[in-house]
Formats: C-alpha cells, sequence, structure tokens
C-alpha cells in the first residue's frame, strides 16, 4: 500500500489538473525547444556535409570556351587529380507547351551517365538516364515546373527556334544550389541531344577532384591556379573558377549559424520556461504552505517535507520528458528535413539523437528541481505556527496586525503622487488603480512574468528589424543591379548595333553594353590567391550605385584600376585604396591599382568593377559585347517584366542571337526569397518565444487572482459586477503586455544589432548596416495586447465566476 | 387555567401577512450537501426588522447566524423561501446583479475590515461609489473624505490600510459601508478584532446611524454590545428563539430557549380584558410581547387596586407557579391597547428552572420581590379599605 505522504504527492499531481498541466508545459516547452535544436544541430551537422561529400563534390570548377575530353583526360592523368570531368552547361528557356509563362534552366550535358564521378546525380524517379532528346530534371527544377515523367518541354533556343525534350527521370544534384542562391535549376540531358539544341557537341565547364587535401582553402585555391594555368595552356579561356571543400557543404557555415542562433534562443525558451516554473512551483508552495503546517503538527520533519515536494517537482520533470522528448525527436527530425529540403541534401533517416536525448532528460529534471530549489525550501521551513494561522500572505486584506507598519517608499511615493494629482483634480478610477497596483504586487513574479514576455516580443521585433535590414541590403545589393532589363547575347556585338536596335522599342531609355573579365590574383610570393570576377560598366554607366566602404569610385581615365568588394580582405586583410593588386588577365599579369572597395553579397564571389574602356580593350572587346543593360521610362516589376518580353521578340525578330532577357529585380527576388528562409526560422522561434511569454502571463494572472479570491468577493460585496471583476483582470494582464512592450522595444536594439551581425557575417561574411522598421514594434504592440488579453480572459474568467460565498466564508 | 384568547402557537406559524419591514425572511430553509450526507442550517426561518432598527443576531459558533447573515447579503441563497431585502426578492437576481444591487442596498462590515491592501483609505471609501456609478465622478473624493471625517479619520485619508490602527481600519470599513448611503447596513463581529475602546467608538457610530434613519443587522458574541441595540435575535440550531422568552429568561442556555420557544403559546387580548383571574388556578408562564398588563387587587365591593404595571419584556403569574395556590390579584390588559403574550405551560417552565438554576435563583428572587411588593400593597390596600380586603 502506498504510503500516506506518497499518496498525498500522488493527489498533488492530479487532483489540480490545470496547475499540473500549466508546470509540466512550462518544463516541457523549455525541453522540446532544447531538443528540437540540439537534435536539429546534431543532424544537419553529421548528415548535410557527409550527404554533400557522398555526392563526390568538385573541388575545382572552371568556367570556360569549348573544349574536348582530351583536354579532361589531360587533367585526369594529372598527380594532384583524382578525378576529372568535362560537361557542357548552358541554360535556354523553358516552358509547358502551351503555358505562356517561361523559365530558365541550367542545361547540363554529360557524357557517360553510368561512370560518373563527379557531382553525383540521385536518381529520384524514372530513368537516370536520358537517351537523345530527353530530359531528366533536377529535383529543385519541380518547383519551377511542375510535370510528371513522360511529359514533354518546349524548350527556345538561342535562333527563337522551339524545341520538345520528354522528361525522363528526375534526380538530384545535391551540389546544385550549394554555394550560390542564385543558380537557376538544373536539367540534364545526353550529349547527343546537344546538336538538337544546335549548341556545340563540346564542354565548357571543367570539374576536378584533387587527389589530396581537398579539405584545405589554400591549397585548393593553388591547385585551382595551376589546373586554370594549364586550361590556358591547351588555348582555353577561363572564365571563372571556383572552389569547394569536400568534406564540407559550402551552405554549412550559414546553416551553423542559423542554428546557433536558434540554439541562443532555446537556451532563453528555457530560461523563460525556467522562470515560468520557479512562478508556480512557488505559488503552489503558497497554496500548501498549510498542508506543510499539519504535516509538521503530526511530526513530519523539514527534510522529510522538503523530500516529498522534491519528488512531486521530479515527478513534473518526468511527465514532461514523456512529452516533450518524443516531439522534440520528431521536431528536430522535422526541422532537419526542412532545412534539408531548402538546400537540397539528403538525411540518413529518423533517429534518436543521443546527444539531444541526454540534454533533454537534465534540463527536463535539473532546470525544475534547480528554479524549485528555493520555493520548496522556504516552504519546508515555515513554521507550525505561521502555516496555520491566517498570516500566510502579506496582502490578502486577512492580516491581523496588532501595530500597523510604517508604508515603504514606494508606497509613500504612490500616495503623495494620488494625493498631489488629486490636489489637482485629477482622480483615476478606483477600478483602474487597483489593476495599476494590483500589477506591482507581486515584484518578483511581475519581473519573471515581463522578462519572458519582454524577450519574446524584444526578438519578434528583432526579427522584423533584421528581415528589414537584410531586404534592405538587398535592395542596396540592387543598386549594383539597377537596369530594368539584361540582355545575354550568344555572341558579341558592337555596341551601336544593339543600342539602336533597343532604343527603337518604346520605353527604352539607354542600352549599355557591359565588359566582363575573369582576373586570377596573386600574392606577393606569386602564389595564386583567389579568382576576381570583374564588371566593366562604361565610366560613366549610372546603373550602378556602390555603396562605398572606402576610397573612391571609378573615374574617367582610370586605367588598370578596379573598385574591389570587400571579400577580397579574406584574401588580403590589409588591402587598402591605393594599394596595388596583381591580376592575371587573359594570360597577362600586371599590377591594378585599387581605387575603392565597396560592400556586396560575397556568396558570389570576389567581384571587382573596372572601366569597360579599359577591359573591353584588354579582353579585345572594344566596342563590343556579350551582355546589355537597358534603362526604361518605367521601373515597376510588371512593366519590367513586359518589356524584357518585347525586347526578347524584338531582338530576336532582328536576327540577334539572345539567350536571355531578364528582368533586374528577378535576380533580387530570387535573393530575398532565399534569405526570406532564414527569417521564417527566426520569426518560428519569436513566436514561440511570444507565446512562452503569454503563457507565463496566463500563469501568473491565475495564480494572482487564486491569491485575490478574497478580495475579489470583497469588491463583490461592494458592488462589482462581473463586468468589473473581469475587466480589473483583463487590464491588469493589458497593463503588463503594455510593460513589457515598452520594455521590448528597448531591449530589440541591442538583439537587433546581433542578430543582424551574426546572420550577416553567416551570409555576406561583413556585417550590414542596420535598419529599424515600425512594421515589427507595430505588430508586436498589437500581438501583445492580444496575447495580454487572452492570457488574462480565462483567468478572469474564473475569477468573475468566483461566488462570493465561496471567497467570503465566514465559519 | 388555561388561557382563553389564544391566537397562534409556534413561532413559525407567524401569518407572512404580519412579516413587513425592511428585511423580511419567509420560510428560509437552507441544505449543505456534503458527503456524508444532508445537513439543515436554516430550517424555516420567519424574520422581519424594520427600517431603523438596530439588531444583535446572536448565537452560538454553527448555529447559522453567519447563514443568516449571507442570506440577507445575498452571499449565500436560499434553499427554499424568499429573503426580501428593501422590497427586493434579492434571490431572483444573478450574481453580477446581486453585486450591483448590493453595492447600492447593503453596507457590509467586516470582522476583518477587508479593505483592499492596495488601495488608500479614501480610495477604499470612493470604491463602492465607482462600482455602482453613484455620485459624480468629481463629487466621489469629497463625499469619502466627509464619510472618513464623520469616522475621524480625515488625516489618514491617504494612507494604506496596513499603516493605520485596526480600530481605524475598521472605522474606515464603515465608511465604505455608508459610501453610497445605502439603507441598511450589515455588520458580522464589527468589533471582534478591537480592543474595548474602539468597540465602543464603533457602536457609538452605529448608533448615530441609526439615528440617522439606517437599519443595522449586527452578528455579535459580545452580551454589552446587545445592551446597546434594540433588539436582539437568538439564533439556536437553524430555528430563531422566540425574542419575547430570550429578553423575559436571558440566563438559560441557547438550546433551553429553543426548547421553550417551540412550546411557546401566543396569545392576544383586548384592552381591559382579564388574563388571569383572581382566586383561580395559574398554569401559565406568561412574558409579554407587546402592550402593557395592570396587576390589580381586585375588591368585591370597592374599586380595584392597581399595584403594578408590566411592559413588553416583562412577564407574570411565576409567583403563583413556584409557591403554588391560586392567584392573588387578577392580571388584565392595560386599557390603553391589546396587549401581546407568549406563554409557557407550567410543566415546560418547572422543569426549565430545574435545568438552569441561575434562572431559578433569580426568578425565586424575582417572587420574592414581588411577594414583599404584594405584601406591602395589601397594607396599603387593607389601610384603604379595611377589613374587606384583609379577610380575604
Amino acid at each position: 500500500m502506498m504510503r500516506p505522504r506518497w499518496r498525498k504527492i500522488f493527489h498533488d499531481l492530479i487532483d489540480n489538473k490545470m496547475r499540473t498541466l500549466l508546470v509540466v508545459f512550462s518544463i516541457a516547452v523549455g525541453v522540446f525547444s532544447i531538443g528540437v535544436i540540439a537534435g536539429t544541430y546534431v543532424i544537419i551537422s553529421n548528415d548535410m556535409s557527409a550527404s554533400y561529400a557522398a555526392n563526390q563534390p568538385m573541388n575545382v570548377e572552371l568556367r570556360t570556351g569549348s573544349f574536348d575530353s582530351t583536354l579532361v583526360d589531360t587533367l585526369q592523368n594529372l598527380r594532384t587529380v583524382q578525378a576529372a570531368e568535362g560537361r557542357r552547361v548552358f541554360n535556354l528557356r523553358v516552358r509547358i507547351p502551351g503555358n505562356k509563362l517561361w523559365t530558365t534552366f541550367d542545361l547540363v550535358a554529360i557524357q557517360d551517365y553510368s561512370n560518373i564521378e563527379i557531382n553525383l546525380l540521385r536518381p529520384l524517379q524514372g530513368s537516370s538516364i536520358p537517351a537523345s532528346k530527353q530530359v531528366l530534371l533536377e529535383k529543385k527544377a519541380l518547383e519551377n515546373l511542375n510535370v510528371p515523367i513522360g511529359s514533354e518541354l518546349e524548350f527556345q533556343l538561342a535562333n527563337g527556334t522551339l524545341k520538345k525534350m520528354t522528361v525522363a527521370g528526375i534526380v538530384q544534384d545535391q551540389t546544385s544550389g550549394a554555394g550560390d542562391f542564385l543558380a537557376p535549376p538544373l536539367a540534364f540531358i545526353s550529349m547527343d541531344t546537344l546538336k538538337y539544341l544546335a549548341q556545340p557537341e563540346s564542354f565548357n565547364r571543367m570539374y576536378v577532384i584533387l587527389a589530396q587535401n581537398g579539405d584545405d582553402p589554400s591549397y585548393l585555391n593553388e591547385l585551382a591556379a595551376n589546373l586554370k594555368d594549364k586550361v590556358e595552356k591547351n588555348n582555353v579561356v577561363v572564365y571563372r573558377t571556383r572552389t569547394a571543400r569536400s568534406d564540407r557543404h559550402p551552405m554549412a557555415s550559414i546553416v551553423e549559424a542559423v542554428i546557433g542562433i536558434l540554439g541562443a534562443m532555446g537556451v532563453l525558451i528555457l530560461f523563460l520556461s525556467s522562470s515560468l516554473i520557479a512562478n508556480t512551483l512557488s505559488a503552489l508552495l503558497n497554496q500548501h504552505k498549510r498542508h506543510i503546517g499539519v504535516m509538521k503538527l503530526v511530526g513530519g520533519s523539514q527534510g522529510q517535507v522538503f523530500g516529498m515536494y522534491i519528488v512531486l517537482i521530479l515527478a513534473f520533470g518526468l511527465i514532461a520528458l514523456l512529452l516533450a522528448v518524443p516531439l522534440g525527436g520528431q521536431g528536430a527530425y522535422a526541422l532537419s528535413a526542412f532545412i534539408a529540403d531548402k538546400l537540397n541534401f539528403n538525411l540518413t533517416g529518423y533517429r534518436i539523437v543521443p546527444f539531444a536525448l541526454l540534454i533533454q532528460v537534465v534540463i527536463g529534471l535539473a532546470v525544475p528541481l534547480l528554479v524549485g530549489l528555493l520555493p520548496v525550501l522556504n516552504g519546508s521551513r515555515v513554521t507550525v505556527q505561521r502555516a496555520l494561522s491566517n498570516d500566510l500572505t502579506q496582502d490578502t486584506g486577512t492580516k491581523r496586525e496588532v501595530s500597523p507598519r510604517p508604508e515603504s517608499a514606494f508606497e509613500k511615493f504612490r500616495q503623495r503622487l494620488m494625493a498631489g494629482l488629486a490636489r489637482r483634480g485629477i482622480h483615476l478610477p478606483r477600478p483602474l488603480l487597483i489593476s495599476l497596483r494590483n500589477t506591482f504586487r507581486r515584484k518578483g513574479r511581475l519581473a519573471l512574468t515581463l522578462f519572458t514576455l519582454t524577450m519574446g516580443g524584444a526578438i519578434f521585433i528583432a526579427v522584423f528589424n533584421v528581415q528589414f535590414s537584410l531586404n534592405q541590403y538587398i535592395e542596396q545589393i540592387g543598386k549594383y543591379f539597377i537596369a530594368d532589363v539584361t540582355l545575354d547575347f550568344d555572341t558579341p556585338y558592337r555596341l551601336k548595333d544593339v543600342e539602336l536596335a533597343g532604343l527603337r522599342v518604346p520605353g527604352v531609355q539607354a542600352v549599355e553594353g557591359w565588359a566582363y573579365a575573369s582576373a586570377e590574383v596573386f600574392n606577393n610570393d606569386h602564389t595564386a590567391a583567389g579568382n576576381v570576377t570583374i564588371l566593366a560598366p562604361p565610366v560613366e554607366s549610372r546603373l550602378v550605385e556602390p555603396i562605398l566602404v572606402s576610397g573612391r569610385w571609378l573615374q574617367p581615365g582610370d586605367e588598370r584600376a578596379i573598385a574591389v568588394s570587400e571579400s577580397i580582405l579574406g584574401l588580403f586583410p590589409d588591402l587598402k585604396p591605393g594599394d596595388n593588386l596583381h591580376l592575371k588577365i587573359n594570360g597577362k599579369e600586371a599590377d591594378w591599382i585599387v581605387v575603392g572597395l565597396f560592400q556586396f553579397v560575397n556568396q558570389e564571389g570576389t567581384i571587382a568593377y573596372g572601366t569597360y574602356e579599359y577591359i573591353s580593350r584588354l579582353t579585345h572587346m572594344a566596342n563590343r559585347s556579350f551582355s546589355f543593360r537597358v534603362v526604361t521610362t518605367d521601373h515597376s516589376p510588371e512593366y519590367q517584366q513586359a518589356i524584357s518580353e518585347e525586347l526578347d521578340a524584338y531582338y530576336r525578330s532582328q536576327g540577334f542571337h539572345l539567350r536571355e532577357a531578364r528582368t533586374g529585380l528577378s535576380t533580387l527576388k530570387t535573393a530575398s526569397e532565399s534569405l526570406n528562409i532564414l527569417v521564417i526560422f527566426l520569426l518560428i522561434m519569436a513566436v514561440l518565444t511570444a507565446l512562452v511569454g503569454s503563457m507565463g502571463l496566463a500563469g501568473s494572472m491565475s495564480m494572482n487572482v487564486l491569491e485575490r479570491t478574497r478580495e475579489i468577493g470583497i469588491m463583490r460585496s461592494i458592488g462589482a459586477g462581473n463586468r468589473a471583476i473581469t475587466s480589473m483582470v483583463i487590464v491588469e494582464g493589458v497593463l503588463i503586455g503594455s510593460i513589457s512592450w515598452l520594455i521590448g522595444v528597448l531591449v530589440s536594439f541591442p538583439i537587433t544589432y546581433m542578430l543582424s551581425s551574426i546572420i550577416s557575417v553567416a551570409i555576406f561574411q561583413s556585417p550590414i548596416p542596420v535598419h529599424f522598421t515600425f512594421e515589427g514594434f507595430g505588430m508586436w504592440l498589437l500581438l501583445v495586447l492580444a496575447l495580454s488579453v487572452v492570457a488574462s480572459l480565462l483567468p478572469a474568467r474564473n475569477a468573475a465566476r468566483l461566488t462570493i460565498r465561496e471567497v467570503l466564508a465566514y465559519e | 387555567m388555561r388561557p382563553t384568547m389564544v391566537t397562534s402557537a409556534a413561532s413559525q406559524d407567524i401569518p407572512l401577512d404580519s412579516l413587513q419591514g425592511m428585511i423580511q425572511m419567509r420560510q428560509v430553509i437552507k441544505t449543505f450537501k456534503n458527503a456524508a450526507g444532508e445537513f439543515r442550517v436554516l430550517k424555516g426561518l420567519n424574520l422581519s426588522i424594520k427600517g431603523g432598527e438596530f439588531v444583535a443576531i446572536v448565537g452560538k459558533s454553527g448555529s447559522g447566524k453567519s447563514t443568516l447573515l449571507n442570506m440577507i447579503t445575498g452571499i449565500d441563497f436560499p434553499t427554499s423561501g424568499q429573503v426580501i431585502v428593501n422590497g427586493v426578492d434579492i434571490h431572483k437576481m444573478n450574481e453580477s446583479q446581486r453585486a450591483l444591487w448590493r453595492g447600492r442596498n447593503l453596507g457590509i462590515v467586516f470582522q476583518f475590515f477587508q479593505l483592499l491592501p492596495m488601495l488608500s483609505l479614501l480610495e477604499n471609501v470612493m470604491l463602492p461609489m465607482d462600482y455602482v456609478e453613484m455620485y459624480d465622478f468629481d463629487q466621489r473624493p469629497k463625499r469619502a473624505m466627509e464619510l472618513l471625517k464623520i469616522v475621524g479619520l480625515e488625516k489618514q485619508a491617504n494612507k494604506l490600510p496596513v499603516a493605520v490602527s485596526t480600530g481605524q481600519q475598521q472605522s474606515a470599513a464603515i465608511a465604505r459601508a455608508l459610501a453610497t448611503d445605502p439603507p441598511i447596513i450589515v455588520a458580522d463581529e464589527p468589533t471582534g478584532n478591537l480592543d474595548s475602546r474602539s468597540a465602543s467608538y464603533i457602536i457609538d457610530l452605529f448608533d448615530q446611524l441609526v439615528h440617522q434613519g439606517k437599519t443595522i443587522a449586527m452578528v455579535t458574541h459580545d452580551p454589552s454590545l446587545t445592551e446597546r441595540t434594540s433588539r436582539t435575535i437568538v439564533i439556536s440550531d437553524g430555528e430563531l428563539i422566540d425574542e419575547t422568552l430570550a429578553h423575559a429568561l436571558p440566563l438559560l442556555k441557547h438550546h433551553q430557549m429553543l426548547e421553550a420557544t417551540r412550546l411557546l403559546e401566543h396569545l392576544s387580548f383586548q384592552p381591559n380584558t382579564n388574563i388571569i383571574h383572581k382566586d383561580t388556578h395559574v398554569d401559565y408562564f406568561y412574558m409579554i410581547t407587546s402592550g402593557e398588563v395592570e396587576v390589580v387587587l381586585c375588591g368585591k365591593k370597592k374599586r380595584d387596586v392597581s399595584v403594578a404595571r408590566l411592559s413588553a419584556g416583562q412577564f407574570f403569574g411565576e409567583v403563583e407557579l413556584l409557591r403554588g395556590g391560586k392567584s392573588i390579584a387578577c392580571v388584565r390588559a392595560a386599557p390603553e391597547g391589546p396587549v401581546e403574550l407568549v406563554a409557557l405551560p407550567r410543566q415546560q417552565f418547572i422543569s426549565l428552572l430545574g435545568e438552569s438554576p441561575l434562572t431559578a435563583d433569580t426568578i425565586a428572587y424575582l417572587v420574592q420581590q414581588r411577594i414583599e411588593e404584594n405584601r406591602s400593597a395589601d397594607r396599603r390596600s387593607r389601610r384603604w379599605f379595611g377589613k374587606e380586603v384583609d379577610s380575604e
């Protein structure tokens, strides 16, 4: 038979179900959050890079002019190379036949599908080897064109002709999109199909896996430069070089940073939930003082009483664990799957993460014990006399005081303030005064409640600010892409020809030709340091509004001069305007002066701006270009879309080999959408924090009502109706909500700076300027007011339902 | 001799029509249920308190006096019966309506003061006016201050309850009870937690309020307070004790009073009607509820001589019951108006005295006194009327 004292604990657990639920839920929220985050962290950090590495990702990618398998064999035979593979990558517009909407795919032609050694394709559905005139779609492509296997797609060639191909299967290329937010979706074809699509049957991409040290960034750069040299010596132009470690997903640092932030929030939620637990437990102990008095009266020692309540807390913790551990495991896997899906890698399957489980168990048991220790200790120390007298609380109105106590300084100040107001004829309605003063009666409880709500609010506001800052930043970055339409041609055209043709289209104001060059940067000791892509608009171009960090922008007459994006500091930390960089462009080495440093999205690697006038001569493309920027009279996205289609049609009709006409904003849109994924994560956590906060408020309000039942009875006895009682409780809740909003506003500023810095460093490798938006402040105000009302409604309803008989029992 | 003009028997049978006043309870029954079964706390109470009365409600712990008070304040509801306060059947309202009604019609003073600790004394007094929306918003502070002045707390008005003495807290609670100028004040042991000086001050305040026309119902344990009220209602085991009996035989225990109450007969006599004839056996102990009686030495030939006049609360018949024999004088309703009596049968009266030695001693002492008085009256009468009286 169960001993009476354990039976009491059992009854304490089951008799007051609402209270048990509140405590269990408070613990479970923290355990769940930590479980999700710890689980996700372990799953993602193991699976992301493992899955990426299993895909045999390339170490070096060279974007080149055409070459054939001889060059591939040459590289393959190098001692430093484990595998080399040539592919042809080009983009085409594609649509479902009959559909008006075009989308752009990168088509990848692979020589031998049965023998792929680099960037492996994982078959998902249908065939994994496309026959002639067949296409395999990469999983991500389905987001743009969701077509079943066997259906036909229509591709538009540069000359405007339409070619149909059948979808043979769906595959996954985990390296697609890795490291490049802006890359279009992939579709795979066989080399036989190239002719059908009017493409040369040669390669233009070289993928290499190094024989060793594929994880060493400096060795990678060095080898990439060697390979580039090798390729160029074979009379193949290298437009761009990209390197990637094989042991680490290119997005790993970003994801880890985001999980890190989530982790910080998890710890915060844990903090908040523990304050909730502390609040509830001290209220419980307060209610139980009479029980404790009776137990001590009949011989219970302080140690026994202490032990009983510790067991009660452990029981709360265990129930919470039973709830939160399975949910946390599921949550971790769901979050990991979401991230994996977004970043296109695979998880190795659902599993229990022992590390996360251990953390959850420790937290689920230790945190309640820790925060409950003081209330339990205080509760178990209560004397029988005190416990059994009415004199348990300071403010229930039942206190029998023989002599009056002096008012505290705060009370005196309050009374003087009210008297001062009264002298001026200002009297606040007493029901409002009651709510106001009730708010500050349990200062410890108020502080904990405010802490929870404030942190939730501050993070909520900060997330909005960070999102706004990111968008502002993207908009700033957009100033490098001001053109309304960008035209890319398959062959270079004379500037004048393209300009004259373009100006014939109504709405076109100006057409600019830009030059491009790929440069290799050298260290002082002439070892290769990295690659820089140089964009070269006309020096007077207004289509670039750079965010200069130091130095100046390009001026007329600048020769061998570049402005470089900040990411160059990763290679040359001490570089400043006026310094020289040793560059090799088109096989020619020279010192270039750096006139300024500007801010840019670093994901795309280091970019630099030079003048069209100089670079075009250097690349033997004077007065000609592949790429043009068009400025139109209207800059709205709709107009840009319309005129890009018009220009597309017009240039093709005039016999230009136009590859693509795309709107200026489409780049930006893709970039912001990628960032929005991050923001959604953060927002989920912020809302979770806010929910914990409002739970805390609801708990506090319930405890307040419980403690003030007698006062509510008194109010009823002097004329307070349901409305008066309900509004008293709700006004108190709303007051707490409003105070938390005010403090939250203040706290949101440092949190915004911190969050923005962590995220921007993870994404852009440098902090971005912080901007504040009223949206977050306003939305949180509305939300916190609504949450406060909702959180107070139930306690208020309970308060209004208390009959005066229940609270003012006479005998 | 058995009285001839019995109009009613037990108190519970009083016709409802006669129950008129500020507070009326009609056949109020209150039953509580718990695991042990049903427990009837009020057993069909009828009570009427008139406007301007200062009523003390007394009873032992558990007698039902607080339940009775809860019925009047609407804090609790009867299982059956009606409670009409100031003309309103209060249990026909819902809790919220009742709260508002209570705020306007009842001022409640609690034993533990029950001031709201977060409000100053002044604000506590203003609160009921806020709840029931009485007086202009700007007038409320002025009125509250006037009330505090009446209870002598104007200097403490802006202090919190914890900063003043318990006596001052109770004074403030009375000021709060008066805030909405309710016609009725209900007080539950208002002096229970006060020293005698503070208690006396509070009762003085109540006296003043009664003089101003308020009706006050007060539960108390303190016999010194019942002396200052205009009426005392004694409740025992959920039933009201006959007030005349309680007044006439205050030294009986409550359960004895209750037993006796159940056996009382209610009588009514017109002016000048004889209640006890000379030389007859007396079988009842008579207690006067209202009106007056004359004790008369009846002469056969000459005029009757009135030897005593007894009024409400006094009793007669005890001399004959204790000493045996026939009545030595007539007792009749005074000529000014009818008289209401309650009468306890001889057997029960004798056995009551047997159970209550204190009462027996007091009555014996009174009998002795009355016999002395009769003797001296007899001597006077002999001087006036000669042998005729003497021969009797």
